[in-house]
This record gives C-alpha cells, sequence and structure tokens, in this order.
C-alpha cells in the first residue's frame, strides 16, 4: 500500500461525515480537542466583557453604570466564568488535540467520553450564560460562600444556577482527568518509557490526577449546599449542628489545588516551547519531573489560607502558612530550569517567546505577592481588598494566559497549516501586557489603601479615584489587545501562506505528521528511543507516512492504535477504539434535562432522565461487542500482540479504577465534613441519634461481602470459560447486592432521625445514600456481566466486563463497611 | 516507579492530614488541658507523632536503592528529601505555637 492509498483508508476509517451530521457524531479527539479550544476562548470573551463592565463601574467613585444587583452578578460571573469555563476547558481542549500527537498516539484512550464531556460542557455552561440573559445569575461571588448563597438569604434560583451548572461542567472535567491519565499511562507510542515522554505529557498526567483528587470535593459541597437548598437538610446552618466552614473547608480543598491545576499546563506549554525556541534541550528534565510532582501533593496543604481570617487557632494556621511558602521552591526550581535552558541555548526572540518573556515578569510578581499573602499578619491586613484581586490576576493570567498565547503561536501553524508575519501578534503582545500591568498594578495600591473586594461603588473622599481611573483604562487597553489577537488567528486561519511540516524544527512526535494533521494523526505508529524523536531521526516522518512503523496496514476498518506497559514503554496490546456515535450528545442531553429538572424544582421527574442515563450508560458499554476471540494480532516489523479485550490491563480497566480513585475521594471529603461537623461545629451532640438498626446494618455488610466474593468468584469462571456457572454465581451476586439496597433502605426508614432535623442526620442520610447508591452500581455491573455471558460475549480471554464488576462490588462491600462503622457507632459506643 | 517516586509526599499528604486532625480533635477534647510531663498531653502527642514522621520521610531515602534509572534514583530523591522537608517545616508549628486558640 503506497502512501496516498494508505491515507485515504485511514482518513476514511478515523474521520467524520462533513456538515452537522459529522458535527454530532464526531468522537476524534482532533475535533473535539479544537472545539474546546473554540468554546473556551468564547467563554473567555464573554468574562472579558464582563471585567470591563466591572472596570466601567469602579472607574469612577459613586457610578451609577450598574446598581449592586446587577454588580453582584457580574463579578460571580466573571470568575466563575474564567475558572470553570476558560480556564480548565482549554487546558483540557489543549489537552485532548495534542496528547495524543506528542504521544505517537491516533486518539486519547476513551473517545467517547471526550464527546460526551465536550456536550456536557457545552450544555452546562450555556446553561449559566442563559441565567445571565434573564437576570438569574449567580451573585453570591465566585466561591458561594454560605450563608449567603443558603435559602434564606439567596431564596431564587441563582445559587442553584451555579451549583448545578458548575456541577455539570465538573463531569466534562473528571471526563477528561480519567481520560488524560490513562492516555498518558498507556497509549504512548511503543519504546516511549516514562523517562522518555514529553514533559508535556508529565505536567498533564499530574494535572489529571489532581483533578480526579481535587475536583469530587467541589461537586459533594455543590451536592450538600443544593440539597440543603431544595430539602431543608441543614449541612451549613449552624443553628441546627451545620456550619458555614465546612463549605468553605470542601470549596478550598478544591479551589487551591485548582490554582495549580490551571498552572501546572501552562507550565508543560513553556516546559515544551522555550526549549525549542532557545535552540536546546530543556535543562533539568528529572528535576522538573521531581518539581512538579512536589507541587502537586504541597498544594493541596494550602486550601486553609483562604481561610486565615476566620479564626482558625494558630497552630493550624502555622501548618498552612509554611505549606503555603514552601510550595514557592518547587515553582522556582521549574523557573531557574527555564532560565538555565535560556542560557545554555541560542534564543530567538519569536513572538511565542515574547509571551513567555512576559510570563516570567508577570508570574514571579504574582509569585512574590503570594508569599506575601502566605503570611498570616499580612493576610490579615490585606483580606478581601484588590491587593488580593491584584495577586490572583497577576498569577492566572501570569501563568496561564500569557504561557498559553505563547502555545497558541507556536501550535497554530499545527492547527491551521499556515504560517503568516508576526506584526499584528506583536501588536497584541504589548497591547496585553501594558495594559494588563497598567490595570492589575493598580490594585496592589488600591488594595493596600483599603479598597474591599466586591464594592460596587467608593465615595470619591476615599482617595482610590485616579489609580481605579488608570486601573480602568488599562483594562480596556488589554481589551484590544485580545481584540487583535482574535483578528491575527482569524487571518492566520483564512489568509496565511501554506507552511511545511515543523516549521520550529522541534524535536517532539506532534511535529512529525502533516500540518494541518489528518484525522488519524499518524500513518504508522514509530518506535521511541529518545525525548525528542524527530532530533535524534530526522527522516522519521516520511518513514512514518511509508508506512515502516507499527500499525501501518489498517484492517477491517478499525480504528487501532497501541497500548505500552505503563513504565516501560513495551508493547502491551493492540487498542480498537470506537467511531463515531450520536450516544455521546444524547447522553449529554439526557444528563442536561436531569440539571434543567431540579433547577426547575421537579425532583420526581429527574428521575425520568435518571434511568435514561442509566440505559444509555449499558448500551454505551454494550455496544462495544465482540463475539469472538481474535488472538495475537500483527502490529508490522513482523511482531504480534493481543487486542485490547484480550489483554490483562486494557483502558477501560484503568478507567474504572481512575474513576474510583474520584468516587473514593468524594467519601473521603463526606467523612471529612462528617468528623469535622462532629468535632468543630456548634450545637452538637445531636438531640436525638441512630436507635437501632444494628441487623440492617449486619445483613447489609454480609450481603455487600457475599455480592464482592460472588463477583469474584464469577470472574474466575469466567477466566476459566465455565459460562454456565458464572451465570448462575452472576445471579446471585445479583441477588446479594439487591438484598444489601434493600436492607440500607431498611437501615434509613427505620433507625435513622429525619435528615432536616440536625447536621448529624443529614450527614448520615448522606451517607447512607452513598453507600446505596453504589450497591445499585455493582448490582448493575453485575447484572451487566451476567448478561454478557448469556449474549456469549465472555471467554477465558475476555472478561474485562466482569473484572469491571468485581471491582465495582470490592469497592462497594469497602466503602459500605466504612460507612456503617460511622453510622452504628454513636449507638453501639452509646 | 509512579509508587516510589511518589512515597515521600504521600507519607507528607498523610503526616500533614494526621497532625491537622489530632490538633483539631485534641482542641475539641481538651487534650491541651491535660498536663504531661513538663507539657500538655496534646502537644506530646502532636511533637511524637511529627518526630516519627520525620525521621519515617528520611527512613524512606531507603526506596533509592530499589531504583532501577538513574533517572529515577533522581526524582525519587528529590521527592523523598521534599517531602522529609516539607513535614519538618509544616509540622514544626507544633513545637512552635499555641495549639488551641
Amino acid at each position: 500500500m503506497n502512501a496516498l492509498r494508505r491515507h485515504r483508508v485511514l482518513e476514511a476509517i478515523w474521520g467524520a461525515p462533513k456538515g452537522w451530521r459529522g458535527t454530532v457524531v464526531s468522537v476524534n479527539h482532533s475535533d473535539i480537542g479544537k472545539r474546546f479550544v473554540i468554546a473556551a476562548f468564547a467563554f473567555f470573551a464573554i468574562g472579558g466583557v464582563l471585567a470591563m463592565m466591572i472596570r466601567a463601574q469602579l472607574a469612577t467613585p459613586g457610578s451609577a453604570f450598574v446598581g449592586p444587583d446587577i454588580y453582584n452578578q457580574l463579578f460571580t460571573m466573571h470568575g466563575s466564568i474564567m475558572m470553570f469555563l476558560f480556564a480548565i476547558p482549554m487546558f483540557e481542549g489543549l489537552a485532548l488535540y495534542m496528547l495524543p500527537k506528542l504521544l505517537g498516539s491516533r486518539d486519547m484512550a476513551f473517545p467517547r467520553l471526550s464527546a460526551y464531556g465536550w456536550w456536557c460542557y457545552l450544555f452546562g455552561g450555556t446553561i449559566l450564560i442563559a441565567s445571565m440573559v434573564f437576570g438569574v445569575a449567580p451573585d453570591g461571588g465566585w466561591f458561594m460562600y454560605t450563608p449567603l448563597s443558603s435559602k434564606a438569604y439567596t431564596p431564587g434560583i441563582n445559587a442553584d444556577v451555579w451549583l448545578l451548572g458548575i456541577t455539570f461542567v465538573e463531569i466534562s472535567a473528571i471526563s477528561a482527568a480519567i481520560e488524560i491519565t490513562v492516555s498518558v499511562l498507556k497509549l504512548r507510542a511503543p519504546g516511549m518509557r516514562l523517562d522518555r515522554m514529553p514533559l508535556f505529557a508529565w505536567y498533564l498526567l499530574i494535572t489529571a490526577l489532581m483533578m480526579i483528587v481535587a475536583f469530587p470535593p467541589l461537586i459533594l459541597g455543590s451536592i450538600l449546599l443544593e440539597v440543603e437548598r431544595a430539602f431543608d437538610w441543614p449541612f451549613f446552618d449552624p443553628a441546627r449542628g451545620g456550619s458555614p466552614l465546612l463549605w468553605q473547608h470542601l470549596f478550598w480543598l478544591f479551589g487551591h489545588p485548582e490554582v495549580y491545576i490551571i498552572f501546572l499546563p501552562a507550565a508543560g506549554v513553556i516546559s515544551t516551547v522555550l526549549p525549542v525556541l532557545a535552540r536546546t534541550r530543556i535543562l533539568g528534565y528529572g528535576w522538573i519531573v521531581a518539581a512538579l510532582l512536589s507541587l502537586a501533593f504541597l498544594s493541596f496543604g494550602l486550601w486553609v489560607h483562604h481561610m486565615f481570617a476566620t479564626g482558625i487557632p494558630h497552630m493550624a494556621l502555622g501548618f498552612f502558612s509554611a505549606a503555603s511558602a514552601l510550595v514557592a521552591l518547587p515553582t522556582a526550581v521549574q523557573v531557574f530550569a527555564w532560565i538555565g535552558t535560556l542560557w545554555n541555548g541560542r534564543p530567538e526572540l519569536k513572538l511565542p517567546m515574547l509571551y513567555l518573556l512576559g510570563f516570567f515578569v508577570i508570574f514571579v510578581i504574582g509569585g512574590m505577592t503570594g508569599v506575601m499573602l502566605a503570611m498570616v499578619p499580612f493576610d490579615l491586613q490585606a483580606h478581601d481588598t484588590h491587593f488580593v484581586v491584584a495577586h490572583l490576576h497577576y498569577v492566572l493570567i501570569g501563568g496561564f494566559v500569557f504561557p498559553m498565547m505563547a502555545g497558541a503561536y507556536y501550535w497554530l501553524p499545527h492547527f491551521t497549516g499556515h504560517t503568516r508575519d508576526e506584526l499584528l501578534g506583536k501588536a497584541s503582545f504589548w497591547l496585553i501586557f501594558v495594559g494588563f500591568n497598567v490595570t492589575f498594578f493598580m490594585m496592589h495600591l488600591t488594595g493596600l489603601l483599603g479598597m474591599r473586594r466586591r464594592v460596587h461603588a467608593y465615595p470619591e473622599e476615599a482617595g482610590w479615584t485616579l489609580l481605579n481611573l488608570v486601573s480602568s483604562v488599562g483594562s480596556f487597553v488589554m481589551a484590544f489587545g485580545f481584540a487583535l489577537f482574535a483578528i491575527d488567528v482569524a487571518l492566520h486561519v483564512h489568509y496565511a501562506r501554506r507552511r511545511r511540516r515543523n516549521p520550529w524544527t522541534a524535536g517532539t512526535l506532534e511535529w512529525a505528521m502533516p500540518i494541518p494533521t489528518p484525522a488519524y494523526n499518524i500513518a504508522s505508529l514509530p518506535t521511541v528511543s529518545d525525548r525528542e524523536p524527530l532530533a535524534s531521526s530526522p527522516d522519521l516522518a516520511t518513514s512514518l507516512a511509508r508506512g515502516e512503523g507499527y500499525l501501518g496496514e489498517p484492517r477491517h476498518g478499525w480504528r487501532e492504535t497501541m497500548a505500552v506497559e505503563t513504565t516501560s514503554g513495551a508493547i502491551d496490546h493492540v487498542v480498537v477504539l470506537p467511531g463515531n456515535t450520536r450516544l455521546p450528545i444524547v447522553t449529554a442531553i439526557v444528563t442536561g434535562c436531569f440539571f434543567l429538572c431540579l433547577l426547575a424544582g421537579q425532583y420526581w421527574l429527574s428521575l425520568v432522565p435518571v434511568a435514561a442515563v442509566v440505559a444509555l450508560g449499558l448500551r454505551w458499554a454494550w455496544v462495544l461487542d465482540w463475539h469472538q476471540d481474535i488472538g495475537p494480532l500483527p502490529i508490522g516489523r513482523g511482531q504480534t500482540a493481543p487486542m485490547h479485550r484480550e489483554a490483562a490491563g486494557p483502558p477501560g480497566w484503568w478507567g474504572s479504577t481512575f474513576l474510583l480513585v474520584a468516587d473514593g475521594t468524594a467519601l473521603a471529603s463526606l467523612l471529612f465534613g462528617y468528623a469535622f461537623l462532629w468535632v468543630i461545629a456548634p450545637n452538637w451532640p445531636p438531640p436525638e441519634r441512630i436507635e437501632g438498626g444494628l441487623m440492617s446494618g449486619v445483613l447489609a455488610a454480609v450481603s455487600a461481602a457475599a455480592g464482592s466474593l460472588l463477583a469474584r468468584r464469577c470472574l474466575t469462571d469466567g477466566a476459566k470459560g465455565l459460562s454456565g456457572p458464572a451465570r448462575r454465581i452472576a445471579l446471585a451476586g445479583v441477588a446479594a447486592h439487591l438484598v444489601t439496597v434493600l436492607a440500607l433502605a431498611t437501615l434509613g426508614v427505620t433507625a435513622l432521625p429525619a435528615p432536616q432535623e440536625h447536621a448529624y442526620a443529614a450527614c448520615s442520610w448522606a451517607l447512607l445514600a452513598y453507600a446505596l447508591l453504589h450497591a445499585t452500581i455493582a448490582l448493575l455491573c453485575l447484572a451487566f456481566g451476567c448478561a454478557r455471558i448469556v449474549a456469549g460475549q465472555v471467554s477465558p480471554q475476555r472478561t474485562l466486563e466482569l473484572r469491571v464488576a468485581r471491582l465495582f462490588s470490592d469497592y462497594s462491600a469497602a466503602t459500605l463497611a466504612i460507612v456503617l462503622a460511622c453510622l452504628l457507632a454513636p449507638s453501639v459506643m452509646s | 516507579m509512579l509508587w516510589r517516586i511518589s512515597a515521600g509526599l504521600i507519607l507528607w499528604a498523610f503526616g500533614f492530614s494526621l497532625l491537622y486532625a489530632l490538633q483539631g480533635t485534641g482542641c475539641a477534647q481538651g487534650w491541651d488541658e491535660v498536663a504531661f510531663a513538663w507539657t500538655t498531653m496534646l502537644r506530646a502527642i502532636l511533637v511524637t507523632t511529627w518526630l516519627l514522621l520525620v525521621a519515617a520521610s528520611f527512613a524512606l531515602l531507603r526506596l533509592v536503592r530499589a531504583a532501577s534509572s538513574d533517572f529515577e534514583k533522581r526524582v525519587t530523591t528529590a521527592t523523598t528529601l521534599a517531602g522529609a522537608l516539607a513535614l519538618l517545616v509544616t509540622g514544626s508549628p507544633v513545637a512552635l505555637v499555641s495549639a488551641c486558640t
């Protein structure tokens, strides 16, 4: 097969139909990645317009441009859009588009999940923007502190829009995190050991793992607050044993790692772009990996520094103040590695480099003010002033927007296949750089002079007028810069000249493919023996196009790519990915209906979309059917490898495992909340505790353990090819899980006090609901496994569904034991 | 490998959470008002826990021996030392400042 014929065949396999049908059914990572990037930029523009309205309001004292009610919506939506609808999705889009190309793969591990995440993001974001149009946008600040966001003080649906809309969008974040993690760990080119991975992949892997742990506390907190608002369960009401501080803990458990979740991908862009423009290799690869690992962990020990002013004891303040200062060290290691790389090389002052230099200036200033705010005495003075606003914009715009702009100009030729001169780009850089510093440097000063955040007006005699006016003028200059950037990109897409492959003479694999990239990325997959494969093999691109790598011969219309052993990069198996389908958009629409039902207060009606989502989920898994064993497949170069369904660790198993890690973090957060309220909150002990329920609890625990053991036995029999016994055992397992569900329901109804009475009862019901949900999921997984056996789709080689069912049964039994211990201990010990 | 290069930092995360939980629980239970040797029971528990955690985190440096490549050795050494030093610094308030006020 010649190169042109190969291209046509692969394009037919991996591409999507033209027009609307293609838009709806495409699951290709390049399509989804580009959509994320474009939509995120559109939301950035909306957030930017809101920011200009805020600055217009604050330009003069006592301004009547907007009233306080609208102003509250403006700053709340500005923060929420920038954090949830711009920064995270922008990095997700870049990751989805770029990661397979950097790793020498043809797609991400779960293409349908990418597409589902995209539609959830689009629909969730649309709900939030629509609320603004209808005048019911969230108005309690982007961190939605209780009691302001509780029903008593926000009786309308403004807070519900935030809680439900953001949770809807977060589905896409968790999807992307699992997708990125599994893709980096498994879907790399053969030979790409972990220490040969491009640094960008390390950054994305660690960011994705952080998301898996950081987002569940926010999702849990949002669910608890929504339940409090909807059903009066008093998690955050101090009069009934709740605490507003619990919300702050749950929010900032997410919120501070979030800052690094935003920064790290941008730092990955720097570590990728800077050495290329410095015409050298990155200095201190291993030190950077160590630094970003340290940064990831330490970033989880900072959350209380947002709560220094809440009256926490000195010792706890000391823990978090020390961690907040310490986190500057791994950041500094990276900054010094970048400076060393520049020093080591022969830097060219191309447009991306200009943005990187801008990053250095702005981010270092932001880091310095961050260390100032980490010191408790200073923080108590500057807390909730415009100094904090200045700091966070220096860190987030300096640490995210500038590197991403560098990345945008660096990779634009990859997206479009075009290049153009840099004049307009340089003009936009200077407008943004100067406008940014004029806007936000002034805020340090107004903050130090005592100007509070979130005030819609200030008196003339406060002495802040000139500084605010200059700041507002700067913001408009910056906005012109971003508008110029958008125009420059549009010209680049439509009017620039075609460009050859690899215009920067870079060494990473994304430049080994034609630009713009075909749907399948590369005609055959390389063997990697260097961190910069193109630098060590300049003819690699041609050789791969000729089909001289792995999987160079398309077959059966399969979307094939290679999976490797996690650490060594040795060939593990061939993954056959699912093709285009409407399932992701249909599932996202039904998921959206669930959130809209809740928003409309139609709680019983919301059970309909829940049932539909379950049915679609089963359909989602069912269509990946495989009726016979395939055996080892030829992969080129005289080698063979098993197909993923016959391999020991296919992506589906890894994805389920990381989903359970996120799930476990949600449970840990709930347990933390329960313990926190028990120890810290006022009005404890509760007036009424659990009474009885021991027998139901023991029955639930025993049946869950039996379900887990039966799932294991079912897998053992399935792996031996004993389909009859495996089916019967799976049915017995389903029955055991059903008993668990019934026993838990009985425990709740007969022994627990009403959830509205006290936070103790509310937490107990929440824990019970968690256990009940997971027993139901385990039941469904095992029932699905049973159906697979009946349909003849399980063999000694093909046991994936049974392994996943075992995983969920084990998880359900283990978490049930923890939940029951928490529920029953008070009554047993009293 | 991923476990090995993260072990020191995982221990830091565990130790940091443990110290914070012990401080909160101890204050709620009034352990800071119970005299113990030359100090209070809460401080004795916290300082002992902290020192044990720091010792354990330095002991984790033995993991470096099991590393299979120079890259893994370098990263494991750096992250284990980072975890140990972080425990030393972020746990130091247990010996330096008031526990419950």
